[in-house]
């Protein structure tokens, strides 16, 4: 046996390892999913069989979840809550952001100490004063009870881009001083480009808590008409009990909008997690 | 007189313009500030204000001192029963998952060909909300047809009833738990890894250790801090639990009492029972539990690293 045969050969041993170890790892991450899939494209009678793939796939699953839930009604309000709730919180948290980290005002350390704390207050503590913040207000069963508490940003999404603002050196903004720019036309038109990454991982991690939140929405819409897709999921998880394939076929619909964000958006997604310890 | 007078107006502009910053820094921060106060601030006092009251829909609230306090503790069978639930779940969820993960995450962090496709499908799932979550696995759960007992009727294990019988729902439930959470802990412990000096690793295969010897040796005590951040994180998940319980046991925390933690129990009090000073106090018990485990982990994670720092030198 050659020298050379005798360090390849337990290197392609260990890389065939490798791979079965990742397969492996792979398989326990899809199944459960890759086994909606297949249930949602059987019939009442397949779908007690073990087959991954459906002899007949009855695409009619599909055809019936529009028939059983106002799936486009429901995700439009998904898609409009989680887009107005990004939106104002990528530009209230930035803005807020450059100020704390940028601009110096009377308080600002202390007040910053402040936000830091409520960083650490879980939202059991809060849920129920917000509740009834909603009811007094008579916001409760209207969209703007999904959009108003998060439009205006959040501590978490301050500390987020303050954080960023911080890495930006100062010679930017400098320089867009001595050509007499005001504190607005600094952050429009320089620091916010430039906080794109940061931006992005707010957007996406703020789209992801909206879309999938299900206690706020359950606490605040009765009608079907607002209901978000999540909402809609679980009360007909509750009227069509055991009628596996058009629950699952109602479950990857769902799903299919979140996958395809994911895939654009992952980068953003994984160094948000990443960062902050959000989404778990 | 006119550098004087020139030095007097370089003063003026520059107090001016950082006047002008200031007024900025204030209006850019007040929207974002009045958001924090209405809906942090305010609910936080005034949820501490609520369990100190007799608080619900029908009568007027009345002080009513630690009453809340002490019937939870000593006049409510059902709390110690969601205490003891939510430990074994925060336990059962966060022990595999920060082993697991470890172990994902150092298969995850060679590189490889492909190893970019892997990571994706791998961190698949937190894309996935709670709630389709649930309702996905309860179709794997099923007991008559469900994926996981038609594998193990493969390798001769009679069917297991997983979420109908009170012996088997949490084990069911942390199961799904650890799905969920591993890809989250991994995301982070492969970040941590990925800060590992590669010399370290290339003086100690000089040395001749070998992988599993260096993955001990070297990068689980380096990532020691992202591995407690990982822990710190995964309780206050844990121990929160609500969209999942409710989705895939049912609100009712069953079958019987099996499932039944303290996010259904605050759940039930606060909007089904509508005592709201009673669940206030239960959401402050939790916090306080929340923040003693916290400061304990973060410390007992400090000295580690303190004793370690002591012995090197």
């Amino acid at each position: 046996m050659g020298l050379a045969e005798r360090v390849i050969k337990p290197n392609i041993l260990r890389g065939f390892g490798l791979y079965t170890a990742l397969a492996g790892i792979a398989w326990c991450a899809l199944f459960p999913i890759l086994w909606a899939v297949s249930g949602s494209l059987k019939d009442e009678g397949e779908v007690t069989t073990p087959t991954l793939f459906p002899a007949h796939p009855q695409w009619s699953n599909y055809r019936e979840v529009f028939a059983l839930m106002p799936f486009w009604r429901m995700f439009f309000n998904s898609v409009l809550y989680a887009g107005c709730v990004s939106v104002g919180q990528v530009f209230f948290c930035s803005l807020a952001g450059y100020a704390f980290a940028r601009l110096r005002f009377r308080g600002r350390d202390t007040l910053f100490v402040l936000y830091l704390g409520t960083l650490m207050v879980p939202l059991t503590v809060t849920v129920i004063p917000q509740f009834m913040l909603m009811r007094v207000a008579g916001l409760t069963d209207t969209p703007w009870a999904m959009i108003v508490p998060g439009l205006f940003g959040s501590a978490f999404g301050t500390y987020l881009m303050r954080q960023f603002f911080q890495t930006i050196p100062a010679e930017l903004e400098e320089a867009a001083i001595l050509d007499g720019c005001s504190p607005w036309q600094i952050y429009w038109r320089i620091l916010l480009p430039h906080a794109k990454p940061a931006v992005m991982v707010l957007a996406v991690l703020t789209w992801f808590n909206v879309w999938n939140d299900f206690l706020w929405p359950l606490l605040m819409i009765q009608r079907s008409s607002i209901a978000t897709l999540t909402l809609g999921l679980v009360r007909m998880q509750g009227e069509y009990v055991a009628r596996w394939p058009v629950l699952m076929a109602a479950s990857m619909l769902i799903l299919l909008p979140l996958l395809l964000v994911y895939g654009i958006a992952q980068r953003a997604f994984i160094r948000g997690i990443a960062v902050t310890g959000l989404g778990g | 007189m006119t550098t004087i007078d020139g030095l007097a107006a370089a003063v003026t502009r520059r107090r001016k313009f950082s006047k002008r910053r200031a007024r900025a820094g204030r209006m850019f921060v007040a929207p974002n500030l009045a958001a924090v106060a209405v809906f942090m601030v305010f609910p936080l006092g005034f949820s501490l204000y609520m369990s100190f009251q007799n608080w619900d829909l029908f009568r007027p609230a009345k002080f009513v001192g630690l009453a809340n306090y002490r019937s939870l503790f000593t006049g409510d069978p059902l709390f110690s029963i969601a205490l003891r639930n939510s430990v074994v779940y925060t336990v059962g969820t966060v022990v595999p998952t920060v082993l697991i993960s470890l172990a994902v995450a150092g298969v995850l962090n060679r590189k490889i060909k492909g190893i970019n496709f892997f990571r994706t499908i791998v961190f698949l799932p937190l894309a996935v909300s709670s709630v389709v979550m649930a309702v996905v696995w309860q179709f794997v759960f099923n007991t008559n047809n469900g994926l996981l007992n038609i594998m193990l009727g493969w390798i001769g294990i009679g069917p297991i009833p997983w979420l109908v019988d009170p012996k088997w729902a949490m084990a069911s439930l942390c199961m799904v738990s650890i799905w969920r959470s591993v890809p989250f802990a991994t995301v982070i412990l492969l970040a941590a890894m990925q800060g590992v000096p590669d010399t370290l690793y290339e003086a100690a295969r000089l040395d001749g250790a070998g992988e599993l010897r260096q993955f001990v040796s070297i990068t689980v005590p380096l990532i020691r801090a992202a591995v407690s951040f990982v822990v710190v994180i995964s309780i206050i998940h844990a121990f929160q639990a609500f969209d999942l319980v409710y989705v895939l046991t049912g609100r009712n925390g069953g079958p019987e009492t099996a499932t039944y933690v303290l996010g259904i129990m605050l759940f039930q009090h606060a909007f089904a029972f509508l005592e709201f000073g009673y669940a206030s106090a239960l959401a402050w018990v939790m916090f306080a539990i929340l923040l003693v485990l916290t400061v304990v982990q973060l410390r007992l994670a400090r000295r580690r690293t303190a004793q370690e720092e002591r012995s090197w030198a």
